[in-house]
């Protein structure tokens, strides 16, 4: 039996991918290794999104093809998308893989053991067709709903690696839930590049996740990550649901308006404002955590200061905190007053520290207020850890408990350690 | 970079209408391309690996595509378009954007739309797209010269806000323009342009009470 690792980096949309290859591999008779593991495939799904991204991708690659020379190197993802030619010219790279032909490197593996000498491209072009991912690294179940954005935010290059926004079909997307409800996942989340955008045959994200939280079986839906433009009030609504879990990953970038006009996002700061306090109206308890940029061109201290404030007011109980990267073809590449390396560090740092300050007072207002957890691993101390709905990361011991599995449980104190969760007492 | 394009977006170029000397239109054939007005694509010359964002400046029913191009100075793809004659090819991916109009408000709300310099694009495509569009123009420009084919727009639906001569119907920025005339606050307000006159008329347009949900921006530079 040949074995297979693989090693995934940046978001969770390389991840839901992923988890259907290594799925498809299982069922092909292939053997998951840890990456560490001697492996007679490597397969690394990279990410572009930062320079550091590239330079982490690279290292991951030089890694692996040092410590396995005659292992079969396929690297795929949004770096292999963009710099193509310079990963088809490194030693070590067998095959360079683009997003648009992913779904097919389960055939292009297979043909290469046959003898054969694939051409990545020769194979269809499909964003959708992956299996469903019962072989996941996590408890979590990834659905993939769109790919693809239109938006172009002119620090980003998605657009540009991931092409124009496309949706995949209802049916696909409820047929795929079903599958993996049944069999036993418990936490379902969407994924896609922009999944706010979702449009198909006049069915829009709300109305795709209305339809979800119809299906039977006892499961919870998470949004995750999402644009902040474009809600209705019946997505508000939407929450009452109890399959819906409380909380939104929403994208803010900079508190500045100024900036966020330079970013050519799609909303304004004060528009942001009124959508997290339409959300703590009639949902007090509510979870927002967002993405921050620090050290956009231009960006005065005026303007980060904005973003301070807001960072502040709204309490995000986590701040992704990124220092703006140039990447080459974007918009903001070409603007004017790009800072230094030294105000970008001092102003990351500033917005790390409210992000830790932000999720104490968090965790304090949740303290004592029922949660249902899901357990996602046990060590070998009996420790059980997961995450309630308002995704808190939990930890309880007590005897008995079962991994994937629903436990109501009562958040007690601050587990303080280099990520801080809390201890929780089952109810 | 890889930009997905499709094997067949080129298009050929059919005609370049100069209308100053550095403000130029270019006439593309069609080839059944739909779009909606107000959005953008990425236009460059067949073959490089160049390629910049214009808003479509024909109407949806046109049979060509249409871009206003303002050539800028020490500007890479404004020049290199503007040196093509007819018969090139150009590379186009798009459309894109969602700055449009949403088709129930047409007829039946009012609309202020506010460019500086070639940001008048989108509105052209607008007026001539929807005849039945209730709207009011403000057009800043430093001359008057730069009133890029404004006999398209009624001349009380127009005016031209000239801030470096006076010959226009208000001279000074279409910012001081607003100050004095307010906007009433059922008005779905467009913005496009350079980016300080943008985010100066967001807080004007707040100032006087216009909710930000009605209020859409285009930022070009
Ligand atoms: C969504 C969108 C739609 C656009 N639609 C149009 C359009 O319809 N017509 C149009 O002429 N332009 C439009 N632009 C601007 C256009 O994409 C290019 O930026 C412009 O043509 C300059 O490109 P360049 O390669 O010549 O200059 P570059 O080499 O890219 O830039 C040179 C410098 O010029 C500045 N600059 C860019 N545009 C202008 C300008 N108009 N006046 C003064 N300085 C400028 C840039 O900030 C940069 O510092 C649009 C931009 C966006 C984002
Ligand atoms: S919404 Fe903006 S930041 Fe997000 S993928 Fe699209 S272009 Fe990038």
């Amino acid at each position: 039996m040949k074995k297979i690792a693989f090693k995934t980096l940046g978001c969770r949309l390389n991840q839901y991918e992923t988890d259907a290859l290594a799925s498809r591999f299982h069922k092909g008779s292939y053997q998951l290794v840890d990456y560490n593991e001697p492996a007679d495939v490597f397969i690394v799904n990279t990410c572009t999104v930062t320079n550091q991204s590239d330079q982490k991708s690279r290292q991951t690659i030089h890694q692996a093809v040092k410590a396995n020379p005659d292992g079969l190197m396929l690297v795929t993802g949004c770096m292999a998308t963009n710099h193509k030619q310079s990963l088809l010219e490194t030693p070590g790279i067998d095959y360079v893989v683009d997003n648009d032909h992913k779904t097919s490197i389960f055939s292009l593996i297979e043909s290469h053991f046959r003898g054969e000498h694939p051409d990545p491209e020769g194979f269809d072009e499909d964003l959708f067709s992956y299996d469903p991912a019962f072989k996941t690294f996590h408890t979590r179940s990834l659905i993939k709903i769109q790919d693809g954005c239109d938006n172009f935010c002119t620090f980003c290059i998605i657009p540009s690696v991931r092409g124009r926004a496309v949706s995949r079909p209802v049916n696909a997307i409820l047929d795929n839930i079903r599958e993996v409800v049944d069999h036993g996942f418990k936490e379902v989340v969407l994924t896609g590049v922009n999944i706010g955008r979702y449009d198909y045959d006049d069915v829009n994200f709300e109305q795709l996740v209305a339809k979800i939280l119809e299906l039977p079986g006892d499961f919870r839906l998470r949004i995750s990550s999402i644009e902040p433009d474009g809600f209705t009030p019946h997505f508000f609504e939407l929450f009452q649901h109890e399959k819906l879990a409380p909380h939104l990953h929403l994208c803010l970038q900079s508190g500045s308006e100024a900036i966020l006009l330079k970013m050519r996002r799609m909303y304004t700061a004060r528009e942001f404002r009124q959508l997290a306090e339409q959300l703590w109206d009639r949902y007090p308890d509510f979870n927002l955590t967002t993405d921050i940029i620090v050290g956009f061109p231009g960006e005065t201290e005026k303007d980060f200061q904005d973003t301070v404030q807001m960072t502040k007011d709204l309490r995000f109980s986590h701040i992704h905190t990124f220092k703006y990267s140039v990447r080459n073809g974007t918009r903001a590449e070409r603007m004017d007053g790009h800072l230094t390396e030294r105000i970008k560090n001092q102003r990351s740092a500033v917005i790390r520290k409210i992000s830790e300050e932000n999720k104490h007072l968090y965790f304090n207002q949740m303290m004592g207020k029922p949660q249902r957890m899901l357990i996602e691993r046990i060590s070998a101390d009996g420790i059980a850890r997961g995450y309630g709905e308002n995704y808190i990361p939990l930890r309880i011991k007590a005897k008995d408990l079962k991994r994937n599995t629903f436990v109501n449980v009562k958040p007690e104190r601050i587990h303080d350690a280099k990520e801080m969760e809390l201890w929780a007492k089952l109810l | 970079m890889k930009l997905r394009t499709t094997q067949d977006n080129t298009h050929e170029l059919l005609d370049t209408r100069h209308l100053t000397e550095s403000a130029y239109v270019l006439r593309m054939s069609r080839r059944g391309l739909q779009f909606r007005s107000g959005q953008h694509i990425l236009l460059g010359e067949a073959g490089s690996i160049h390629n910049r964002e214009y808003s479509v400046y024909s109407a949806e029913q046109d049979d060509y595509f249409e871009v206003l191009i303002k050539e800028v100075d020490d500007g890479l793809v404004s020049k290199q378009l503007k040196k093509l004659k007819p018969g090139s090819m150009l590379q186009l991916e798009g459309p894109l954007g969602f700055f449009t109009i949403e088709p129930g408000l047409i007829g039946n709300a009012k609309f202020l739309f506010v460019a500086t310099g070639s940001g008048i694009a989108p509105f052209h495509s607008f007026v001539r797209s929807y005849p039945a569009l209730n709207y009011k123009i403000l057009h800043g420009v430093r001359y008057a010269s730069e009133a890029y084919e404004k006999d398209t727009y009624p001349s009380e639906q127009y005016v031209l806000c000239t801030s470096q001569d006076k010959k226009g119907d208000f001279n000074g920025r279409v910012t001081s323009f607003l100050e004095s005339n307010p906007v009433e606050t059922d008005t779905h307000c467009y913005l496009c342009g350079n980016f300080e006159m943008i985010h100066e008329v967001f807080e004007i347009l707040e100032r006087q009470g216009v909710p930000p949900q009605q209020v859409h921006a285009e930022v070009y530079f």
